[in-house]
């Protein structure tokens, strides 16, 4: 294990959060969105599914560092949400209109969360330089 | 000679600061990991460990009478005890990570980094003093 590998597992902590951010924006300036391009109802939120892979390597400590990545974008199932507005051009039969099943709050607070946690990660990057660089001026 | 010149304190003090990288590696592993459903928090218990590092001159822990013979987790340098943390009741999806808790541990571990190779640069700016028979350093 070098320091090139801590660099590798926070850029994939950076690369993951970018995208779960990606996904909160998309849900955000979709959250009115009674139409897709398949024609097949409203948008759905999108959520983002983490997986943790070893670095793989034969000792112990390179088996317990474990980069994460992005395994799936998929959309939730949660049911759209129904809104009587029988004049609207997506009103079904009974008058109701489907919404996107996005909760703005719980995107701002999911923001906020991947927000913190990219930070965290840039934390970790600086710190690693700085190790390095004491490493480097050992002895001299 | 080299006995002398790299005495058990010296290479305990290599020991340790292989130990702190290996648990700055655990705690970047941590954070890139903070929203991993059933992910597990990993850290290595320094006040377990630390005894084992700097003593390993002696006579404690399994005998090995032969070189084939096991070495007991954490005596071996390449292979630190590493300790895992149990997600708290609230924490539903089974990942044990404390996004804080994690950059504070990251943190201190940086400071006894950087006073554990202090004190290396230091045992060999001694040598090199002693070896340029006491002039400068």
């Amino acid at each position: 294990m070098d320091f090139l590998d801590v660099f590798s597992v926070s850029a994939s902590g950076l690369t993951a959060q970018r995208v779960r951010l990606q996904a909160v924006a998309s849900n955000m300036a979709n959250a009115r969105s009674t139409r897709t391009e398949d024609g097949q109802g409203p948008y759905q939120r999108k959520l983002t599914v983490f997986q943790s892979e070893s670095l793989n390597f034969d000792d112990e400590l390179g088996a317990a560092m474990e980069r994460v990545h992005v395994t799936d974008v998929v959309a939730s199932q949660e049911p759209a949400t129904l809104v009587y507005d029988p004049g609207h051009p997506d009103a079904d039969e009974d008058g109701y209109v489907a919404y996107p099943n996005v909760n703005i709050l719980e995107e701002m607070v999911d923001m906020m969360t991947t927000s913190r946690m990219y930070e965290a990660n840039t934390n970790v990057v600086r710190t690693t330089r700085q190790l390095a660089d004491t490493a480097l001026s050992i002895g001299r | 000679m080299s006995a002398y010149l790299f005495d058990r304190l010296h290479n305990g003090l290599g020991q340790v600061l292989d130990l702190r990288y290996a648990q700055h590696g655990l705690a970047a592993s941590n954070i890139a990991n903070a929203a991993t459903p059933g992910f597990r928090a990993r850290y290595i218990p320094f006040d377990k460990v630390l005894s084992q590092a700097v003593g390993r001159g002696e006579a404690v822990g399994m005998q090995r009478t032969d070189s084939r013979h096991f070495l007991a987790p954490g005596e071996d340098p390449a292979r630190p005890e590493i300790d895992e943390i149990e997600p708290a009741p609230w924490q539903v999806d089974g990942n044990s990570v404390d996004p804080d808790k994690e950059v504070v541990r990251l943190t201190e571990n940086a400071v006894m980094y950087d006073a554990v190779s202090t004190g290396l640069s230091q045992r060999i700016a001694m040598l090199r003093y002693a070896a340029n028979n006491g002039v400068g350093a």
